[in-house]
């Protein structure tokens, strides 16, 4: 993992290279005492591409997207977003990217509406364009009813679709999404998944974690399994899980046992 | 079921030592600091048994006291020990009338029923003067503290029932405040009208000894006296009190295991479809913005309502040695005072934002408008209030020559305050309550963070302005020249301070910002 000739097959970090990966992950890794979170990873998400990133609970994924996208400052290797690394060349890098972090607050205080305003403010857009882009997005979003209450009244769906919107709002060339659809009741999933698609229509490039296989499965063009802070699959969707469902094939690699023993006694077919 | 609540009780009480080394150090600190004055209390209050009819005006005040203490204290503390909230046992299979009484009980396992233990030991002794007013005694005391928990069980229960709404939450903080700020002042007048102190007292004692407040802390006394029809009559009404504040809280009980999410929930927005509401005034630019967020706190959240309805009001404070002591260099402070508060209320500023400062890193906000825009809130303010508490204060106290020096001075401790502020709040944030969570509340385990940060905070505002203090006072001894210098130099350091500072904190929250978030999200 500490092979300085991974950094090799890069592209120049200065530039503006028209090719090459989204994001490009080199040696990645992050510990907290004792625990080893992410143990140096190395990971390219294509242009344009739908990357899910899949792995059982602590398996690394929030601690991998944070350093990506500038939230957690990494204990070693690199992050680029379109050749701009993270770490060194924060600004260039941040103006390419939307995040949407999973059980990190909001400004609760502020109205739907002004929370997505205040957000493309602070990316330096002027206030006329702000706020058409984020009466935009409150539609499309179906938030219309409620830009005016607080976020703090919010429900989950409601807030996770308002954090949404605080990502889009800047017209980011990569998404970077942990857990975009927790907590989301269908018909909003829905919306979100429509607005996702048009967007790596028109070039995006998504990533985004998820437990939800089916969902991955059926979104994604791309999937990384990671589990113990290491990759253990990575590649197109269908390559992956080769021919089984993306389920299947992650219980496999990550080797849990779905077997339930004993609870016997849960079985009353007596009444 | 009741053992077993006294159990969990025990245990959290016990984990209350199991946190990191310095924690349990404050915590023991504090338990020991706290212990001499209970014990101190409780020994006076024994002393008493001499006196009678000293005895007779006092007890039934600080029972009353203790009674009305244990009410309203669960009312600004909501949430802080759910453990004893009946709506989380609403899953369990508990009969009710065992987790009432399960519930009532383990509230006196906790350090302040401890100390109303130790204080109700010492009242006890006083009342051991015959056979007869010591039984009486310890059956008053037992009822009393059983009445005093009971009640702040039932109040605590109804209270979490009101305040599940956020509007409810934010009104009880505002009453809050206004009961502070009423406190103050009718502790001022009372203590003004010292002379019929005594009076009062007795007066208030003989009321309250007639109001369930004051029947058990009234009735060993008059047995004691020798009255004893009146003492058995209080002592039934009291046991009666707390039959009654018994039944109110099983009631409580069911009603929350039974019903526990019966919450209207409020569904008015506050603002019209499109309306940007501050955010269409401040400037077109990330510290405009951040300066707009700011000013909507300031309109909406509880927290930051405090800090703006007191800071006026505590310079007024220094009229009182004017009025009352014909203190004339009193009032000249005012001034300064609102400067200093002002500049010093910044140094923790970023903490109240929580984790939600992760939108200012991910959209790499600019260190320095963030800086920025955090300080124009309270910058507005101070332009209003450090001009006319210092033009007040100067002529009052007949100073009106000083006025130059005053203003520099001014000038100088805000510059210095907001400069260290903009460092501080990004390098040495410490935990404060949560949006949503009541203003009074103080996060567990943030005593020493919180001292550390506050001490810094002020000494090195203080020695920032240093030579700016010193010039002031050398004018307040008469050197004319030293007046119109502290202007000068008062208005020079204070620019440049809070210039600095912000260069510095600014580029401090852009390189440190993945710490500062994860420094908050610990907090």
């Amino acid at each position: 993992m500490n092979d300085p000739g991974v950094l090799a097959d890069l592209p120049a970090p200065q530039g503006v290279p028209t090719d090459g990966p989204a994001i490009a992950i080199r040696a990645l890794g992050k510990r907290f005492g004792d625990l080893i979170a992410v143990k140096g990873i190395d990971l390219d998400v294509p242009r344009g591409s739908f990357f899910g990133l899949v792995g059982p609970n602590g398996a690394g994924k929030t601690t991998t997207l944070s350093m990506v996208t500038g939230l957690l400052r990494p204990d070693h290797g690199k992050a680029f977003v379109l050749g701009r690394d993270v770490w060194a060349d924060p600004v260039a890098a941040k103006r390419l990217l939307g995040v949407l972090p999973d059980g990190l607050k909001l400004f609760d205080r502020l109205t739907g509406l002004q929370l997505i305003t205040y957000a493309g403010l602070l990316h330096g857009m002027s206030r006329d364009l702000a706020t058409s882009r984020a009466s935009e997005l409150i539609a499309a979003l179906g938030l219309s009813e409620a830009q005016g209450k607080l976020v703090v009244d919010y429900s989950a769906g409601m807030t996770k679709k308002a954090t949404l919107a605080c990502a889009l709002v800047h017209a980011p060339r990569v998404l970077v999404l942990d857990e975009p659809f927790e907590a989301v009741d269908p018909i909003s999933a829905a919306t979100i998944r429509r607005i996702l698609e048009d967007y790596v229509a028109a070039g995006g490039t998504v990533v985004l974690s998820s437990h939800v296989m089916d969902l991955v499965q059926r979104l994604c063009s791309h999937v990384a399994v990671i589990a113990d802070g290491q990759v253990l699959a990575v590649g197109q969707t269908d390559d992956v899980r080769g021919g089984r469902s993306l389920e299947e094939r992650f219980v496999e690699l990550v080797g849990g046992s779905t077997e339930v023993e004993g609870l016997s006694w849960l079985r009353t077919s007596s009444d | 079921m009741v053992a077993h609540l006294l159990r969990l009780k025990l245990l959290l009480l016990r984990n209350l030592f199991r946190r990191s080394r310095a924690q349990t150090i404050g915590i023991i600190a504090g338990i020991v600091y706290f212990s001499f004055a209970v014990v101190g209390v409780a020994v006076l209050l024994g002393s008493l048994r001499t006196s009678l009819d000293d005895a007779r005006v006092i007890i039934p005040l600080v029972g009353a006291g203790t009674i009305l203490l244990w009410t309203i204290v669960p009312l600004f503390t909501f949430g802080s020990d759910p453990t004893l909230d009946p709506a989380r046992f609403a899953t369990f299979a508990v009969p009710t009338r065992d987790l009432a009484v399960g519930l009532a009980l383990s509230a006196l396992i906790g350090l302040p029923a401890i100390a109303t233990c130790v204080i109700m030991a010492g009242v006890f002794v006083a009342w051991t003067v015959t056979p007869g007013s010591a039984v009486a005694g310890l059956v008053c005391v037992v009822v009393g503290v059983l009445t005093a928990v009971t009640t702040s069980r039932w109040v605590s229960a109804r209270a979490t029932g009101a305040l599940q709404s956020r509007r409810g939450r934010d009104a009880l903080a505002i009453a809050g405040l206004v009961l502070l700020l009423v406190a103050g002042p009718l502790v001022a007048f009372v203590a003004s009208s010292g002379a019929d102190a005594k009076g009062a007292a007795g007066m208030l004692s003989d009321v309250i000894a007639w109001t369930p407040l004051g029947w058990v802390w009234a009735a060993p006394t008059d047995i004691a006296a020798g009255d004893t029809t009146t003492g058995l009559l209080r002592l039934l009404l009291g046991v009666l009190t707390l039959v009654v504040v018994g039944r109110l809280w099983a009631g409580a009980v069911s009603d929350q295991v039974e019903n526990p999410r019966a919450v209207a929930r409020s569904d008015a927005g506050v603002a019209a479809d499109g309306d940007l509401g501050l955010f269409a005034r401040t400037a077109d630019t990330a510290g405009g913005a951040v300066a707009g967020r700011v000013l909507t706190s300031y309109r909406r959240d509880p927290r930051f309502q405090v800090a703006l309805i007191t800071t006026p009001l505590v310079p007024l404070l220094l009229l009182v040695p004017f009025v009352v002591g014909d203190v004339l260099w009193a009032p000249l402070l005012m001034g300064p005072l609102v400067a200093f508060l002002l500049g010093f209320g910044e140094h923790n500023a970023v903490a109240y934002d929580s984790d939600a400062v992760w939108l200012h890193l991910v959209t790499a906000t600019p260190g320095v408008a963030d800086r920025r825009g955090r300080l124009v809130a309270s910058a507005l303010l101070a332009l209003l209030l450090v001009p006319a508490y210092t033009l007040v204060g100067a002529g009052l106290g007949g100073r009106l020559d000083l006025l130059g020096g005053l203003l520099g001075l001014s000038v100088a401790l805000l510059g210095a305050g907001y400069g260290l502020s903009s460092v501080m709040n990004v390098v040495l944030p410490y935990p404060v309550p949560e949006s949503g969570e009541s203003p009074f509340a103080s996060p567990p385990g943030a005593a020493g963070a919180t001292l550390l940060a506050q001490t810094v905070a002020s000494i090195g505002t203080t020695v920032i302005a240093a030579p700016v203090l010193l010039l002031a006072w050398l004018g307040w001894q008469g050197q004319v020249w030293a007046v119109w210098a502290t202007a000068v130099l008062g208005l020079a350091l204070g620019v440049a301070a809070a210039l600095v500072g912000i260069r510095i904190g600014g580029r401090l929250f852009e390189s440190r910002g993945p710490e500062l978030l994860a420094a908050l999200r610990r907090t």
